[in-house]
């Protein structure tokens, strides 16, 4: 008899697709008070084990018990009478309505006189179940949509812990979220461990896991391996039970140095919520943005991309005056972008990985601008897939059959292809494994020493550390002058965002 | 399996009512001449739907084809009836049609309504013109020159098949050329790449340089072009304008593109899929009129038809 009777067993699950398997006789046990980890890199199988705990995808065959009690999940009912609930990236909210509409969709809203929804009692007791969570700074009478994201989360996990489960599943919850918004969520996550309960906590962010979790899983090639108590391990040793060996670097060493030439000049730019912004960056630069969500970056690099109207100053590329009039003048002068969110902006999902790499160099790519060329736009996404280390089926397979990583590869080849002036990035690797995300930066580093200046915009710290020559911080709108990477701390930075000086550490 | 119905169900379904109406009306049905026929009587909508693909292609709708067709087959007539050259009358018709196609556009991409209410409103507003500039009468008889409803008349000849004297109408010319100039558009030109794209993902259309206002306004206005076409076709056909003659058109032609989207993969548009939309359309209403089912239980029949092949389609998509 096991010491503890664990909360989930889940023992010798496995599962094909089409032949392939992807599952081969996994192990998932969870100890009742723990937040454990689910890790692996893209392709691993780990969305097909939570959706076999959802109820979602039969295994082929499996031994799973609640409490040492053997159980079947038939559907996603069932998971949900086991106390399972799962918090999804892209999750069901209906932005329309109001946070304590979200909050209580699916129950029974508090009435007057048995007709009328009593509105008052609605918001209060939404307002307590965020109260629950430590949250106060949410107005229950808001709609959804006004939120931020990371609020969106933490609304959609008050909602969810209304009723009392046993386990919180979530995947990728801070992919979307700022640092202060993570660092609340974690909060939550630990007063829930410390109620008894479990999170099963899926993520490509090797720190957040060694900080928050207990114990990992860690799936490579259909198997599972144990990572033993959190606390006893390193950082090294997850990352080599993860791509099965060991990684020496997590950033490839820049190659070169910045040149003396500018590439893109801005002075006293403003644009709304922005402004006035003096910025340069030079050839083979690479130039990191920094700042709380909000701060300003969706505005600086639409109105550097030509897709927001400057109220005021001037911009000059490669010395000549630069004021794009849409995002089609940007890229005509050789300026690329890689936006944050590629499903949303960056790739139609259903066309396949050459025509969405040709999207913009279509008039070099077909005769006189006007005839398409397939074979020479094969040829063209063959060679950009070939640099960018893709993994797909060929040219012809359709995007959305792709791995998140290698999706991303296909945005940032549309970018590169172009062999640009100016390379703009935002969250570049946002839910891309440590694999994808090393080939990224290694082609980060080649196009910086090919001479093109790159300005990338993270909230990943790590990565704006490891990456960038300078780095500025946006607050409020206005950048700062940037300062030097090298020898800056994560801790720095997030003093400087928060307008402190680096160096003094908080309280 | 189950890909393989999503993918060629409405066209097991085309077989099938072929078969169907061959084993019904034998002498009929499956003869050249009445084949010949059938695409005459589908000619007009095939312009029109074809013109309505380039629009479905970038996920928009254009419900004022109809009114366009009516419209510019009343500039038409009434231009004639006043005695201006054959040439010029069907020039201006053209013409009228482009224009409602670019205000069209401009409503769509410029000022930002959805497309469904800025051509329900235009609908409306170019079926008025249609009255206002015809007082609401037909215009036909001794109005229209002969060479225009002669030309519908007409086609060339293809020898005798069988004892029997067979031409290809040519409406039916027309229709295959327009069919052909808009697969050239969207399967062949970086134009009709760049309205796939749009209709996939407009933000990252938008984002990746493409002009998306410049395209959405530019698609409008070819289907209007060829909605007018289609109109101009009718009146020849009839010899006469009504200012309600194209007013079928509309729903015919974006179920002839629904049916072809469930042919095509990730339920795009696609030109060829239109064509064998329009033509399972077509070859109901021919065998079903040669069985003589009334005009009212063939709608009935014809709407059944499409919702079972929407619906099959997307289940299976769901289930995927």
């Amino acid at each position: 008899m096991a010491p503890f009777s664990p909360l989930l067993s889940a023992r010798s699950i496995t599962k094909a697709y089409a032949g392939t398997p992807v599952l081969k006789g996994v192990d998932l046990v969870i100890a009742p008070g723990e937040i454990h980890a689910l890790m692996g890199e893209n392709g691993a199988g780990k969305s097909t084990l939570i959706k076999i705990l959802a109820g979602v995808t039969a295994p082929d065959s499996a031994e799973i018990a609640v409490d040492g009690r053997p159980v079947s999940i038939e559907n996603t009912k069932a998971a949900y009478r086991l106390g399972l609930r799962f918090i999804h990236q892209e999750f069901n909210v209906v932005p329309t309505l109001s946070v304590a509409e979200n909050i209580f969709m699916g129950r029974l809203y508090p009435r007057r006189a048995g007709l009328f929804v009593d509105w008052s009692a609605l918001n209060a007791a939404a307002a307590k179940a965020l109260t629950r969570l430590g949250i106060d700074h949410i107005d229950p009478r808001l709609s959804l949509g006004q939120l931020s994201l990371g609020d969106q989360m933490l609304v959609r996990i008050s909602a969810a812990l209304l009723d009392d489960a046993r386990l919180y599943v979530m995947d990728e919850p801070t992919a979307a979220l700022t640092r202060e918004e993570s660092e609340r969520l974690f909060r939550v996550l630990r007063e829930i461990r410390a109620s008894g309960r479990s999170v099963l906590y899926v993520s490509h962010r090797l720190d957040e896991i060694m900080a928050l979790c207990d114990r990992a899983t860690v799936l490579r090639d259909g198997r599972a391996i144990d990572s033993g108590r959190m606390a006893e391990i390193t950082h090294d040793d997850l990352v080599a039970m993860m791509i099965g060996r060991k990684v020496e670097e997590a950033y490839p060493p820049a190659r070169s140095n910045p040149r003396a030439e500018i590439v893109l000049s801005v002075s006293d730019l403003a644009a709304s919520g922005i402004g006035p912004i003096d910025l340069e960056i030079a050839a083979g630069e690479i130039l990191g943005i920094a700042g709380l969500s909000g701060a300003g970056q969706a505005e600086l690099v639409k109105t550097i991309f030509g897709d927001m109207r400057p109220t005021a100053g001037s911009m000059t590329l490669l010395g000549a005056p630069y004021r794009p009039g849409s995002p089609a003048a940007a890229w005509a002068r050789g300026v690329a972008y890689v936006p944050r969110e590629r499903r949303a902006q960056g790739l139609v999902m259903r066309r396949p990985v050459f025509e969405n790499i040709t999207l913009a160099h279509l008039h070099r790519q077909s005769l006189g601008g006007v005839w398409l060329t397939p074979g020479r736009e094969r040829a063209f996404a063959r060679n950009t897939g070939q640099t960018m280390r893709l993994k797909s089926a060929g040219p012809g397979q359709p995007v959305f059959e792709l791995s998140g990583g290698n999706q991303q590869k296909v945005v940032l080849g549309r970018a590169v292809a172009g062999a640009p002036k100016l390379l703009i990035l935002e969250e570049p690797t946002r839910g891309v494994d440590i694999g994808a995300r090393f080939d990224i930066y290694s082609i980060l580093r080649d196009l910086a020493a090919q001479g093109t200046a790159i300005l990338l915009v993270s909230s990943d710290l790590p990565e704006l550390l490891g990456m960038s020559d300078r780095i500025a911080i946006l607050r409020d709108g206005r950048l700062d002058a940037p300062i030097p990477a090298a020898g800056l701390g994560e801790d720095d930075l997030i003093n400087l965002c928060y307008g402190r000086s680096a160096g003094r550490k908080t309280t | 399996m189950q890909l393989f119905i999503r993918r060629y169900g409405t066209l097991i379904g085309f077989v099938a009512i072929l078969v169907f109406f061959s084993a019904m009306l034998p002498g009929t049905f499956p003869t050249a001449r009445n084949w010949l026929n059938i695409t005459q009587q589908v000619s007009m909508l095939m312009v029109v739907a074809a013109g309505m693909t380039i629009v479905m292609v970038m996920g928009d709708f254009d419900l004022s084809v109809g009114s366009t067709a009516s419209l510019a087959g009343i500039v038409a007539a009434l231009m004639m009836a006043a005695g201006q050259p054959l040439w010029l009358s069907l020039g201006v018709a053209l013409l009228a049609g482009l224009l409602g196609g670019v205000f069209n556009g401009a409503m769509v991409s410029l000022v930002g309504i959805l497309p469904f209410i800025a051509t329900l409103a235009t609908m409306t507003m170019f079926s008025g013109f249609a009255f206002v500039i015809s007082g609401g009468k037909t215009i036909s008889g001794r109005a229209i020159p002969e060479e225009f409803g002669s030309f519908a008349r007409g086609g060339v000849s293809l020898g005798e098949w069988g004892g029997v004297a067979v031409s290809l109408p040519n409406l039916s010319i027309l229709a295959i050329l327009v069919v052909l100039a808009i697969w050239v558009l969207l399967e062949q030109t970086t134009f009709g790449r760049r309205l796939y794209a749009i209709g996939g993902n407009m933000e990252a259309a938008h984002l990746s340089g493409i002009a998306v206002k410049r395209l959405r306004l530019i698609a409008f206005s070819l289907t209007g072009l060829a909605a007018a076409a289609g109109g101009l076709m009718y009146a020849s056909r009839v010899a006469s304008a009504n200012p309600v003659q194209g007013s079928g058109l509309m729903l015919n032609a974006i179920a002839a593109v629904f049916l072809g989207t469930t042919m095509s993969r990730h339920g795009e548009p696609r030109i060829i899929a239109t064509v064998i939309g329009v033509l399972v359309l077509g070859v109901l209403d021919n065998g079903l009129t040669q069985m003589s089912v009334d005009s009212y239980v063939r709608q009935v029949l014809v709407g059944g038809l499409i919702l079972v092949a929407v619906a099959a389609s997307s289940v299976s998509q769901a289930r995927r």
